[in-house]
């Protein structure tokens, strides 16, 4: 540069300013026409879906378009329900999670699960998250992982002078949070929450969001919620589910999956574009 | 009359039924509690629970060989009832499938509608013909009478636990026999408390299966389970089909340890459920 | 609570006032390509611009990715609006100095009377000062120093004015029409750059009262003062 004027000082902000979202990511699920049956009923039919490890991916729709079912296939939960049958192929890390041989309790170890309500056990705050890893072999400096997952848990500070009390006399916001550390001890790959924030107030809502945004430094999330506006704020990317009527058959499909700005500024699907401006479903 | 003052008629008088219906019931134990005491009092004495009882003819004694017989039957009973009866509450509520899970179910109900004295009869056909008397074989009779009360309260507090708790741990990679343990079966320990009680008062009482099994005892304190144990029920049997209304009396005042003991467990039972309750809701 | 969203707030701003940085350092070179009649530092200023338009465009870009995701509110909604609107100005100046150091690169017939230099120069370092107060009084969020902009204005527009009579002088001399012509064109330009000061300030007052003003009308002009 020449010349012989005097510059103006020019901020340099490179550090602070985000990467653009990053093409190449490691894939974790691989999902590919994923169809879930219970009975007569299908509740989700031909689902193709790639998962990215370190990446929020949310999970939208209106109610009974099978976003809770869905999520459930990626750690085995439908397993539990009788008469659930799933087709299709969910690869987790290049292995068939559904391939023969494959230990369910294993898959849960991995792929952890926070629910709707808090759900902490009758037991105290440290136990509720000891005995997870007690139970799982990992005895060896009990204290320092149940400190570590109730930091990264962002509920360390409120609860390190009354572990010992029982869990159930914590907020709701609290123990949701607790129930995210009690997952998170067990050192899973995997964090899916199904609808976590949908029974909280607005500032515990806000609290367990940001904690997302910690949490996705170590772990991948797949998140559910029936809240756009949550969807928007926390997530990477945003599928969109939907339901299908075939004479009077209700059937969940999935009708978009991107970018959560495209999916907020300039979806591709009508359908898409209809939810999200609250103009229908 | 108008119908609505007729449906006030008929209203009031329906509370009115119902009422005198309930102080009936209420009644009833109160005159049985009350005439027990009333006859029975007077035999009560420090003596009458320590020293056993008198020998044919002898005035005095007391019933503390029955009393030791009657903890001992019971206890025994409980050590073989409580863990076939929570093992089963437990592979019904969790394990079993739909198809398996309701047979069981229903022999349950039966077993708890048995006749005692057909329960007598079996025992005695199994245990005492051939052989003797005995503690094991009357404590055996106690236990199958117990069986079914301590399977279904299990059962009634297993299944108060929240299914979500079952869907955390799993949720967690725990295998199911250790969420059991681990989980569902502490927080139903109140519950599993308050059946045993219940069970223990009901089998404390009951007379016809050990009147087959070990009715023919001396009066002293035994504690060899092999033999015949001298137990409250069948004291009180013996007692009133004496002459002696000495003993009449001591029958009385032994029907009023059995029923005060009754009357204790319930109340305890109730108070450990409410407990039990209040830490699951928290 | 919402740092993340915080975090995108304060980039946007700071990108802003880069950018306004930039105009600074675009209006300094415009005016010392005029005054000392240097073509090479005209051509600089030019293809700075570049600079100018691609944080332009990077904040054109994010804010409705912003508004889609975050949904402001309030304050926040205030600030991303009056973001939007003062890129445009800003983005406007800097064209203005484009404009300038387009005009200042065609080679002048004869030199420059020094009060028509003068007088750029007074315009200018006026209109330098307006960007400064109007970027700090919105980094600041200084509802003063945005209301003080029309005063500033006021200056630059009598400097102007000034302007524009010496250059009427010059039209008498028919050779010297055309360059005449082309300093008037400077003239206003610089001008413009004043009122778009002015317009980040009323952004700024809005941002702080959520009443929008117009500071002044050029459809009802306040009387002027001798």
């Amino acid at each position: 540069m020449t010349g012989t004027f005097t510059m103006a000082p020019v901020i340099d902000v490179a550090q602070a300013r985000k990467e653009a979202e990053p093409v190449q990511r490691e894939v974790v699920f691989d999902i590919k026409g994923l169809t879930v049956t219970y009975g007569r009923l299908t509740a989700i039919s031909d689902v193709d879906l790639e998962v990215y490890r370190n990446v929020i991916t949310a999970v939208i729709g209106p109610s009974g378009c099978g976003k809770s079912t869905f999520i459930r296939c990626l750690n085995r939960m439908n397993d539990l329900v009788p008469g659930a049958r799933i087709d299709g192929r969910i690869m987790y890390h290049d292995e068939d999670l559904y391939g023969p041989g494959v230990d369910p309790v294993e898959v849960r170890r991995r792929i952890g699960m926070v629910f709707q309500k808090a759900n902490p056990f009758p037991k105290s705050i440290y136990d509720n998250v000891a005995w997870g890893p007690r139970v799982l072999g990992m005895k060896k400096d009990l204290d320092e992982r149940v400190e570590k997952a109730l930091h990264d848990a962002a509920l360390w500070d409120d609860v390190k002078d009354r572990l010992k009390k029982n869990a159930l006399a914590l907020s709701g916001g609290q123990q949701q949070r607790l129930c995210i550390a009690r997952a998170i001890a067990v050192e899973p790959d995997v964090l899916l929450l199904d609808e976590p924030a949908s029974a909280l107030d607005p500032i515990a809502t806000s609290a367990i969001e940001e904690l997302m945004h910690e949490l996705k430094r170590d772990y991948t999330l797949v998140i559910v919620t029936h809240n756009m506006q949550q969807a928007a704020r926390v997530a990477d990317l945003t599928a969109f589910f939907s339901l299908e009527v075939d004479d009077s058959r209700r059937t969940g499909v999935l009708v978009e999956y991107d970018l959560t700005e495209k999916i907020f500024t300039n979806p591709s699907d009508k359908r898409t574009e209809d939810y999200v401006t609250g103009r229908f479903g | 009359m108008s119908r609505y003052r007729r449906r006030r008629i008929v209203n009031r008088a329906m509370e009115g039924v119902a009422t005198v219906a309930a102080m009936l019931a209420v009644g009833v134990l109160a005159i049985v509690v009350v005439s027990v005491a009333l006859r029975g009092a007077g035999a009560l004495s420090w003596e009458f629970f320590t020293k056993s009882q008198a020998l044919f003819g002898q005035p005095g004694g007391g019933i503390a060989n029955a009393i030791v017989g009657t903890v001992l039957l019971v206890t025994l009973a409980a050590a073989m009832a409580l863990p076939v009866g929570v093992l089963t509450a437990v592979y019904l509520t969790e394990f079993a499938p739909r198809r398996v899970a309701v047979p069981i179910q229903v022999v349950l109900d039966v077993l708890a509608g048995l006749p005692t004295i057909v329960l007598g009869i079996f025992v005695y056909a199994l245990f005492v013909i051939g052989h003797t008397q005995s503690g094991l074989a009357g404590a055996f009779a106690l236990a199958i009478i117990m069986l079914p009360l301590v399977a279904r309260a299990t059962q009634e507090v297993l299944l108060l636990v929240p299914a979500t708790l079952r869907e955390a741990s799993l949720a967690l990679g725990v295998r199911r026999w250790r969420t059991v343990l681990g989980i569902i079966l502490p927080s139903s320990v109140g519950g599993i408390l308050t059946g045993t009680v219940l069970a223990v008062a009901r089998a404390a009482g009951e007379t016809a299966p050990l009147l087959f099994t070990s009715s023919i005892f001396a009066n002293t304190v035994q504690t060899d389970v092999t033999k015949a144990l001298p137990n409250i029920p069948v004291l009180i049997f013996t007692y009133s089909e004496q002459a002696d209304p000495a003993l009449h009396e001591q029958a009385w005042a032994a029907a009023l340890v059995l029923m005060a003991f009754v009357l204790v467990a319930s109340v305890a039972a109730k108070a450990l459920l409410a407990r039990s309750r209040r830490k699951l809701a928290g | 609570m919402r740092t993340s969203f915080q975090e995108e707030l304060d980039v946007l701003e700071s990108t802003l006032q880069e950018e306004g940085a930039l105009v600074l350092r675009a209006l300094r070179g415009a005016l010392n390509a005029l005054e000392q009649r240097d073509e090479e530092l005209a051509d600089e200023v030019i293809a700075f611009d570049d600079d100018v338009d691609r944080r332009y465009l990077e904040i054109e870009e994010r804010i409705p990715s912003l508004l889609a995701r975050q949904t402001p509110v309030a304050t926040d909604l205030r600030l991303v609006l009056a973001i939007l609107h003062v890129n445009l100005h800003l983005e406007r100046m800097a064209d203005y100095c484009v404009t300038i150091a387009k005009l200042a690169k065609l080679a002048p017939e004869v030199d420059p009377p020094a009060r028509l230099i003068e007088g750029f120069e007074e315009m200018g370092s006026r209109c330098e000062e307006m960007i400064r107060v109007a970027l700090d009084s919105l980094r600041d969020r200084n509802l003063e120093g945005a209301e003080s902009l029309v005063e500033l204005d006021e200056l630059v527009d009598r400097a102007n004015r000034r302007v524009v009579h010496h250059l009427l002088e010059l039209g008498a001399d028919p050779e010297l029409r055309e360059y005449g012509l082309r300093m008037v064109v400077i003239s206003r330009a610089l001008e413009r750059i004043g009122d778009h000061a002015v317009d980040i300030g009323e952004q700024t007052a809005y941002l702080l009262t959520a009443e929008f003003r117009e500071f002044t009308d050029a459809s009802h002009p306040t009387p002027r003062e001798a």
